[in-house]
């Protein structure tokens, strides 16, 4: 519109707010539009333009964008908020559609809006900011009283060791060039976001005098202790300490400017707020991800908190796992024992306090999260340790999924330390994993500590390194699911968890201190040493557990008295199609990551002479079942995983309603576990942890999101939840109708539901080869006859499997390619 | 209760007429042909108004089943009688106190596929001059008709004697010209023939006593689809017929019947585009909705309903 200025110079009144046909094509709502005066911080009244949606019978939420932008960011939360709570989206003094006035430092902007919702808000109060808008809000929020705090991709103060913004550094260098006189700054901005919203972003900052307030902004964020506003932005940090509030963090995991190190920092400063990040949304995540639903169900659930924490835990005596590591001190002979090397008990012991020591002088503190990018080896066992001395957090993440996954994972639990070999430091500078994070490593590498033998002599002058003692609820480690079966999580595990994991599993699965234990899951390796057990790790690349062969099993059982072994399904198919007759030796084999096929477990008992199990659990508990009897089929179908592990107590829910448990032995359901050695939740994802837990007699259980029913004692297990075929006659576990039908038809088979959920048909894939066809009369009928229930479509073709552990058919995809073949086309 | 029915002498129009005759109803079947349900017969036209009014006097209900069903009607004749028939019915059945009316899934066909597509009412489409006859038909009887009206489209009637999906599927194969899009593989409903007329009865009966069910318009089919494929097989199995079936990519097989429905010069063309997409997509529904409110249920299904075809060509060879 008339922003230009005329030939004259005279500038042409601008338009102070956007037309309604501009408002309606930006999805906002003409009547929201509306202006309002306010007491100036120069002590004259100021024009704002906001965003009101209107009375709302909730309270109130004031949004306050960054720079540059305007209200138009929060278009999520006023459509999806309102008319609950009224929702107003304010633009700030020079931003905006608001009037253009004198510079505002961040003291002035703070002090406008705190008489911004004196004069117009009365009932509860909800400050919502992004970007720069941040410390405004949280500075008002001191003088303000909240209900509650949402802030999104913002920051109160550069956490140590990030280096400023490269973009506002750059934007600072010129300034004036950058950001007024040519939209540089605006329309790099708006092009962090998707296409659609860059005229609204773009709008209100056409021409370079409506822009003079985004320069002014920059110019004003204090990068050194001497700029003007530095004092109001430790005000506003000070302010953040002190919050008690109910807090949220929304994140845009993909912010060149606010990563995931600001997230961090936001975290420490308010232990009690909750986060919601997403992972592919960025700087403008309020745009980039649905934000409103999470906003609303977070507002609704304020005032009702999860269950107390696990009350097992105080009732004995915690020994964390590193104390059980110290008992075996002096011991000379293997903690570990694989093709790098040898490591015993006394070795692992002073190297990894020596590494601890190391990293405690680099700056590691306790609670700090650390990347440890080591293979499984003698590296691996001393970092975990050496970690945990220090009272920090390890951060496992599992290779085997793809350097992409890998570092999508990392830059998400965005570690303050990465420990590493110089080869995977490389990789993780090179590609970012870390931003800002301090680097230790076994060997050399530019700038990072070493914690290989030979330098941590230099240590021995300086004072002895005391290792902290954890308290149970500590945070141990975190770890992630597989991502197998849908986004892989991160998941966070106390010390008491640890603790109990340990005092459950040796027991259990007949690990005892002194024999020897191998694996062909990389992270089971850090199971052995509290176990007091020799690790043997077979000499293959973990991660890819195909590799592991007879040959490779028969070597490590040759350098140890190995007594138990925990395979993955792929390597037991593996080790089986090598075998040719040989046997090897073993008391007790653990076949995880269900389910586990019944000639795979005779296949192993025959190869290895020794009691095989399956026992059911997962990366957020583990175990839950002993894997007794597992060649058991139940009376609805399904595998027996074998009886709950005393001290863990199993519910079976009705299908979608947690709240309701089956007291009968008849039907199945969802799965939901209390353990003492479960996990605590799940990191930086508000929703996911939300819909995890279900409290039930005062315990919170973790819906685990398998179904499955109890039949003797047996918990029988039936497939993912998500796999449930949901007909107009009633839900059909999968797993219930595979088994029959593979054993009719002599192949492996994959039951999926066509068609909108309540009304869907069963549909059964056989494996085949190539592209799904229609199946032969003779499998269909087989097929038809095995199965109690109507099968719409009998086809057959080749069944995708998971990249893990390429056992578990990808039911989602398969509906999927069921669901296109039978449309027709 | 003593009911009119126009179109007694189509299969199914013979079917639920001896439906209700079997369970005490009083029945007139009117047609231009003698129906041969051993009920009383008019014989008339329905594009005579005046020959409807006359006959359907006195009758407490109507149940519409005449309609032309030729594959390629023009406009003009598919208009007079599908339309200009039904206006007569509505007519007629303002007197009569209730009205059934048949329709057809067609007319809300796009050319996509319904995967078990809901009971909300779908918009028109009427891809074809049988289809859209019956759309403006459908919507007419449920705009105008000012008694307790039911209107059941039922999907993909079959069973022995029918002449339409049986029939032509039969005589194609025996004749090799038998084609099916993408070797069948399109998930399709079908309602056998039994099941069909019973859930007309009880769309009539509805009339009287649901209010959910008067007004609107009733998708029925046998809620256990297969693919085209199977129902194929299974037809010529029936039949005693090898099924040698030859498969045509399915946008081959819409373009080839977009050519030949618009060119054939016989009367019945080997496929039309309409068929052919009809054929080559998703047809099933979500009939929980439906079965609750029509209280109705198929009681033969298609794998007896395939037993009785068998038993069926087997006395006719």
């Amino acid at each position: 519109m008339a922003t230009a200025p005329t030939s004259a110079g005279q500038p042409v009144p601008i338009p102070l707010s956007p037309s309604a046909a501009q408002l309606s094509s930006w999805g906002l709502d003409p009547s929201w539009s509306r202006r309002v005066l306010i007491d100036g911080s120069d002590g004259r009244p100021v024009d704002w333009h906001v965003l009101d949606t209107g009375p709302g019978p909730a309270g109130t939420i004031v949004c306050v964008h960054g720079n540059p932008s305007w209200g138009y960011i929060w278009r999520d939360l006023l459509t999806t908020l309102a008319p609950a709570w009224r929702v107003i989206a304010i633009d700030q003094t020079g931003m905006g559609w608001s009037e253009r006035g004198r510079p505002r430092r961040l003291a002035d902007r703070v002090a406008e809006l705190v008489s911004f919702c004196r004069q117009e808000i009365t009932g509860p109060l909800v400050l919502a900011a992004h970007d720069w808008g941040g410390p405004v809000a949280v500075g008002a929020s001191g003088s303000l009283d909240v209900e509650a705090l949402i802030l999104a991709n913002t920051a109160v103060a550069k956490p140590g060791g990030v280096a400023v913004p490269p973009l506002i550094k750059a934007a600072r260098g010129l300034v004036d060039l950058s950001c007024r006189r040519t939209p540089a700054f605006v329309a790099g901005t708006a092009r962090m976001t998707d296409r659609v919203h860059r005229d609204a972003l773009q709008a209100p900052y056409r021409g370079a005098d409506r822009r003079e307030a985004v320069r002014d902004f920059v110019a004003d964020i204090p990068v050194i202790a001497s700029d003007p506003s530095d004092q109001a932005l430790r005000e506003c940090a000070a302010v953040l300490d002190t919050h008690d509030r109910p807090t949220l963090l929304l994140w845009g995991g993909r912010d060149p400017v606010f990563h995931d190190r600001f997230l961090a920092d936001l975290r420490a400063r308010v232990p009690h707020a909750d986060v919601e990040r997403f992972a592919d949304a960025a700087h403008l995540v309020t745009l980039d991800a649905p934000v409103g639903p999470v906003v609303a169900r977070w507002l609704d659930g304020l005032g009702t908190r999860r269950p107390a924490p696990v009350p097992e835990l105080g009732t004995t005596p915690f020994e964390s796992v590193l104390a059980s590591l110290g008992v075996r001190s002096n011991d000379h002979s293997p903690a570990y024992d694989g093709p790098d090397g040898v490591l015993s008990w006394a070795d692992l012991e002073s190297r990894s306090s020596l590494a601890a020591h190391a990293l405690h002088r680099g700056g590691l503190r306790p609670g700090d999260r650390v990347s440890v990018l080591v293979p499984p080896s003698c590296e691996l066992l001393i970092a975990a340790a050496a970690v945990w001395k220090v009272g920090a957090v390890p951060v496992v993440a599992d290779a085997s999924a793809g350097v992409r996954q890998l570092r999508r994972l990392i830059r998400a639990a965005a570690p303050a330390w990465t420990i590493g070999t110089p080869g995977t430091l490389a990789l993780a500078t090179a590609l970012r994993f870390a931003p800002g994070s301090s680097r230790a490593v076994f060997g050399t590498f530019p700038g990072a500590v070493d914690l290989s033998a030979a330098r941590s002599d230099a240590l021995a002058g300086s004072a002895p390194f005391v290792p902290i003692e954890a308290a149970a609820a500590d945070v141990a480690a975190i770890v992630h699911t597989s991502g197998a079966t849908g986004p892989a999580k991160a998941v966070r595990y106390t010390h008491g968890a640890l603790a109990a994991q340990r005092d459950v599993v040796g027991p259990l699965f007949g690990m005892h201190p002194g024999d020897a234990f191998t694996t062909s899951f990389g992270p089971f390796m850090l199971l052995a040493p509290s176990l007091q057990m020799t690790c043997v790790r077979p000499d293959f690349d973990v991660d890819k557990p195909s590799l592991l062969g007879f040959d490779e099993l028969a070597a490590a059982l040759a350098k140890a008295h190995v007594t138990v072994a925990w395979l993955s399904p792929a390597s037991a198919r593996s080790i089986l199609d090598s075998a040719r007759g040989r046997s090897a030796p073993i008391d007790l084999v653990m076949l995880a990551g269900a389910p586990i096929p019944v000639d795979m477990v005779e296949g192993i008992r025959a190869v290895t002479g020794g009691d095989v199990r399956t026992p059911y659990g997962m990366t957020e508990c583990l175990p839950v079942t002993d894997g007794t009897a597992p060649d058991r089929v139940g009376r609805l179908g399904g595998n027996s995983t074998g009886r709950p592990v005393p001290g863990c107590s199993i519910l079976i829910t009705a299908l979608d309603d947690p709240a309701t448990p089956r007291h009968d032995d008849t039907g199945w359901g969802e799965i939901l576990l209390h353990a003492p050695w479960m996990f605590d939740g799940y990191e930086a994802a508000w929703t996911a942890d939300a819909d995890t837990w279900a409290e039930h007699g005062g315990v919170r259980y973790h819906r685990t999101g398998d179904v499955g029913y109890v039949e003797d004692g047996l918990l029988m297990h039936l497939g993912r939840r998500r796999h449930v075929i949901a007909t107009a006659e009633g839900p059909l576990a999968s797993v219930a109708i595979e088994g029959p039908v593979a054993a009719a038809t002599g192949r492996t088979a994959a039951a999926v539901g066509v068609g909108p959920t309540g009304t869907q048909v069963l549909c059964v894939v056989v494996e085949g080869t190539g592209d799904l066809r229609v199946a032969s009369i003779t499998v269909r009928n087989a097929a038809r006859e095995a199965c109690p229930h109507r099968i719409a479509a009998v086809l057959e073709g080749r069944l995708p499997v998971d990249r893990r552990h390429q056992s578990k058919i990808d039911r989602t995809a398969l509906a999927a390619d069921v669901t296109d073949f039978l449309a027709g086309r | 209760m003593k009911v009119f029915l126009t179109g007694g002498s189509s299969l199914l129009g013979r079917t639920v007429a001896e439906q209700l005759a079997a369970r005490g109803d009083q029945v007139t079947c009117f047609q231009r042909s003698p129906s041969g349900t051993g009920t009383t017969d008019v014989l008339g036209d329905v594009r005579d108004a005046a020959a409807v009014l006359r006959a359907a006097e006195g009758h407490d209900a109507i149940v519409h089943l005449a309609a032309l069903v030729a594959p390629r009607p023009t406009w003009e004749e598919a208009y007079q009688v599908n339309v200009v028939g039904t206006q007569h019915v509505v007519t007629a059945a303002a007197r009569c106190g209730r009205l059934l009316h048949v329709s057809s899934p067609s007319v809300a066909f796009d050319g996509g596929p319904a995967v078990g597509a809901g009971t909300e009412p779908a918009r028109y489409r009427g891809r074809d001059a049988y289809a859209r006859s019956k759309a403006v038909a459908e919507r007419y009887v449920l705009e105008h008709a000012v008694v307790p009206t039911v209107v059941i489209r039922p999907h993909l009637v079959w069973g022995p004697g029918d002449t339409q999906l049986v029939g032509r599927i039969v005589d194609r194969a025996r004749q090799g010209r038998l084609v099916l899009p993408d070797h069948g593989r399109a998930l399709v409903d079908t309602t056998y023939i039994d099941d069909a007329a019973a859930s007309i009865v009880a769309g009539l009966d509805r009339t009287g006593d649901s209010d959910e069910a008067v007004g609107a318009a009733w998708v029925v089919s046998g809620g256990d689809p297969r693919t085209l494929a199977e129902l194929v097989e299974g037809i010529l199995a029936a039949a005693g017929i090898d099924p040698v079936v030859r498969s045509v990519p399915a946008p081959l097989l819409g373009v080839a019947g977009r050519l030949v429905g618009t060119f054939w010069p016989g009367d019945e063309p080997p496929l039309t585009h309409f068929a052919a997409r009809q054929l080559a997509v998703a047809h099933w529904f979500d009939q929980t909705h439906t079965r609750r409110v029509l209280q109705w249920q198929p009681k033969v299904g298609i794998d007896r309903g395939m037993d009785e075809l068998g038993r069926w060509f087997a006395s006719h060879r």
